[in-house]
């Protein structure tokens, strides 16, 4: 009996030899969306929805956007089709997108910079596609919250206008309705801070009639964000609201240190006779860079330490030209003390008024403010730490403003998770690794 | 624009570098492997002298041993949601051990044994898919180890005998990992780090005849501190950035912690023999696994990765059946604790509790040669854990199986 009972029990475990019984099979258990239908789900926002990337709108970066991301998650779970308004064509509109290439600086130094990408596979690029529409993600590029309620916004803006259905007569806000939306996510507000920030505060603040450039001001922010809510979600559509990141810690604002300026203890002196009167001292190391200042009364200063050196200033001009040192850095390369403040205090003030939308209508509230700030110090996710580094930190794109396919996947993710918290939903997320980040050649 | 003159912060090797832990292994003998893996109270045959080297002075006479394991591990993986709900599995393999053993008493009737052994008690071998989910903390591990131990061995009287054993230990490693730059097709890179090392330890144990039907043995194997230098760090980079990533060598040492063994073996009627025994294994040694490089640049740090490992008792329990001379049976299993921590628990060596399912046989075809036949089967619980330092978790099941066979010669 003992006997036997062995001699079976090698015969089996010899069977076995075909392994097919050694593998471990783990099933994971099934996802749900809980109380939502996501069989039509709309996205809302500007060039950060549009999937815009690498200083423009090409079609990888739309295919890549993170409500595609959230699209395909959606899908897990009942989410139903989701119709971009894509690019006809690989090439960028209406400028080619960035990429990394060899460069040589005025010293002759050769390093990798973004150039212009040089595909121009784009005609037709800018023709109408809303016979193609409706479509689940009208995000456009450059669009203010200020503006969503702006008949003929699409010829105004050239991104609304290629795929709007009546880009003369009707609003952003009609696009967003076109379809009957079971749930939205509506991250909006950027560009009411960003444009003036990204023109170094040259745009005016709060003024009544506000122009891309300039501040947008609280009240009217307040008046066209509540009316866009109030529209989307009186049917009784859920979603979520997404706040606005503080644009002042972006690489674009990030990666040019104020304290840039080099200088031998020869060229300190130098310097030091040259503003001899001023009461601007140089000294041998790292020094402040001078800039433009028309408060001041010799017209120019050295820089403070928590002041911003926009991305845009020109590399040459700063190495060759004698910007910062010389000549001053013209204020529009700038971003001083006041107008940080003015940014950071409008940033705050609509954060608050989409905070209580969202709790005024029960949606999900998406602090991605806070979020992204994180990314200064690192978000480690699967093995691969990314950050707010310009090239290296691997979520933001070579635009230093807008993010790689990996950086919106992560956004994808903080989202998907605030949605699960606040529907009790189990929504998978997704493999942030698995997309493209910053392309080295 | 700004141009990227500065690269700054560590792009890679922030995230994990991760090696292979120690991988036991408990097969150096098929007699003791069908048993469970013990084998330290009782001298089986020239294997011993792994078990315990005191045994080798006990044997009748001079025997050459032989046997070869195919060990062939698999490894599952599923995230649950709302981390996705992803599967993985390794890829299937065939890893392949010897051991080889000569050696007894010097002649018969002798006091003195001596004998010389040569076998595997580490490895680790998993194969992942190239770009699945935790490609950035590990594509593939592939750790193996010869240990070489010449051996003296003392019969003090009929009671007590001891035994030692110089441990010569040899090995290789390769590991490879993706790194995250990736090219302008967006494939990643690749860090492939792949070196050999040495070193050195001893195996030392007493064993007590208390009588005929009772012994009782204690081993105590030390730790080796495998150095591995100058092995190859090779990377696939885009060309803008291999001078980021110089193809240089390493230094680094893993340690293969010490066991101490404790067994006791009985025999309660004529053909049966019963014996457990109980490890207690110095896992502590292997803290940390620190890769130096002999190039760094702005981007390629030295490595240091935390495996915090706690020390294990294992329990084990087997029997030999003689329904012969010629044919012999043996079953045996043992609980085999894991020394990952929570926190720590990583693709590299998704280590849980163990349970190990072992059976075997023995056949005599002539006097003085026995064939071996054993099976071994270990199946570990489903693991939920995550590695911390890459922030990759997830739910891990290893099960593997080893059919190994041997030959035995007693002159």
């Amino acid at each position: 009996m003992v006997y036997n009972m062995k001699k079976i029990y090698i015969i089996g475990c010899l069977a076995a030899l075909s392994f097919a019984a050694c593998k471990p099979n783990l099933n994971s258990s099934k996802p749900s969306a809980g109380p939502l239908d996501l069989s039509v789900y709309v996205a809302v926002g500007n060039s950060l929805t549009a999937g815009y990337a690498d200083n423009s709108l090409y079609r990888e970066g739309q295919l890549n956007s993170y409500p595609k991301r959230l699209s395909e998650q959606f899908a897990l779970v009942g989410g139903g089709a989701f119709v971009q308004p894509l690019l006809p064509s690989s090439a960028a509109y209406p400028t080619p997108q960035y990429v990394l290439a060899p460069t040589t600086s005025c010293t002759g130094t050769v390093s990798l910079g973004p150039v212009p990408s040089s595909d121009t596979n784009g005609t037709g690029n800018g023709n109408n596609i809303a016979s193609q529409g409706p479509f689940n993600n009208v995000g456009v590029p450059g669009i203010r919250a200020v503006d969503y309620l702006l008949a003929g916004y699409g010829v105004l803006n050239p991104y609304a206008g290629r795929f709007y259905a009546n880009p003369s007569t009707q609003t952003p806000l009609d696009e967003a309705l076109r379809l009957k939306a079971t749930f939205y996510s509506v991250w909006l507000g950027s560009n009411d801070v960003l444009g003036y920030a990204t023109s170094g505060g040259a745009g005016s603040v709060a003024p009544a009639v506000p122009f891309p450039g300039d501040i947008s001001p609280l009240p009217l922010f307040q008046y066209e964000y509540d009316s866009v809510i109030g529209a989307l979600f009186k049917n009784g559509a859920k979603g979520v609201l997404i706040n606005i990141p503080d644009v002042t810690a972006i690489p674009f604002f990030t990666t040019i240190p104020h304290n840039g300026l080099t200088l031998s203890a020869a060229q300190a002196a130098g310097l030091n006779a040259a503003y001899a009167g001023t009461g601007i001292t140089f000294k041998a190391g790292a020094n402040n860079f001078i800039i433009q200042d028309a408060a001041s009364p010799i017209g120019l200063r050295m820089m403070k330490d928590d002041e911003l050196v926009l991305l845009t200033t020109p590399q040459d001009s700063l190495t060759c030209g004698g910007w910062g040192s010389l000549k001053p850095i013209p204020a529009n390369y700038i971003l001083d003390e006041t107008e940080i403040s003015n940014v950071k205090s409008y940033t705050e003030s609509y954060n608050q008024v989409i905070l209580t939308a969202a709790t005024k209508y029960n949606l999900a509230y998406v602090d991605m403010n806070s979020y992204l700030k994180t990314l200064a110090t690192g978000i480690l996710f699967n093995g691969v730490n990314y950050n707010a580094q310009y090239v290296n930190g691997g979520a933001f794109s070579l635009d230093g403003v807008h993010l790689t396919p990996r950086g919106y996947a992560l956004v994808a993710n903080k989202i998907l998770s605030v949605i699960n918290q606040h529907y009790s939903a189990n929504i998978p997320l997704t493999d942030v690794n698995k997309y493209g980040g910053i392309r080295f050649p | 624009m700004r141009k990227l003159t500065l690269l700054a912060a560590p792009l890679l090797l922030s995230s994990a570098l991760s090696f292979g832990a120690a991988y036991q292994l408990n097969l150096q003998g098929l007699r003791q492997l069908a048993m469970g893996g013990g084998g330290t109270a009782w001298p089986w045959d020239v294997s011993t002298l792994f078990y315990n080297p005191a045994g080798l002075s006990r044997l009748s006479g001079v025997e050459a041993y032989g046997s070869v394991q195919f060990i062939m591990p698999s490894t599952s993986y599923a995230q649950s949601p709302p981390a996705g709900y992803y599967t993985a599995s390794t890829k299937m393999q065939t890893f392949p051990t010897v051991n080889f053993y000569l050696g007894g008493p010097l002649q018969k009737g002798s006091k003195w044994g001596l004998g010389i052994g040569l076998y595997t008690p580490y490895g680790d071998g998993l194969r992942w898919d190239n770009t699945w989910a935790g490609s950035n903390v590990i594509q593939n591990i592939d750790l193996r180890t010869i240990f070489i131990q010449p051996t003296v061995s003392y019969r003090i009287n009929d009671f007590i005998s001891a035994g030692i054993g110089f441990i010569y230990a040899t090995g290789s490693v390769d590991l490879k990992q993706a790194l995250p730059v990736q090219d302008q097709n967006g494939n990643n890179g690749q860090a492939d780090l792949s070196g050999q090392g040495n070193g050195t330890g001893f195996n030392a144990g007493l064993q007590i005849k208390a009588t005929d039907k009772l012994q009782f043995g204690i081993t105590y194997r030390s730790k080796v501190n495998m150095r591995l230098n100058g092995g190859d760090a090779k990377f696939t980079v885009p060309s803008s950035l291999s001078g980021y990533f110089p193809n240089t060598s390493f230094n680094s040492s893993l340690p293969l912690p010490a066991v101490l063994s404790v067994g006791v073996g009985c025999r309660p009627i004529k053909n049966l023999v019963i014996q457990a025994d109980v490890n207690f294994t110095q896992w502590n040694a292997f803290d940390s696994l620190n890769f130096d490089y002999a190039q760094t640049t702005a981007q390629l740090h030295n490595t240091h990765l935390p495996f915090r490992y706690k020390n294990t008792v294992t329990y084990r329990l087997g029997a030999n059946y003689a329904i012969s001379h010629k044919i012999a049976l043996m079953v045996g299993g043992a609980w085999d604790p894991t020394p990952v921590q929570n926190g720590f628990v990583s693709p590299v060596l998704p280590d849980a509790d163990r349970i190990v399912l072992t059976g075997g046989v023995t056949y005599k075809p002539l006097e003085r040669l026995t064939i071996l036949a054993a099976f071994e089967y270990v199946t570990s619980a489903k693991r939920d854990g995550n590695y911390d330092y890459s922030n990759f978790g997830g739910t891990y099941q290893t099960k593997a199986a080893t059919p190994a066979i041997g030959l035995c010669y007693n002159f």
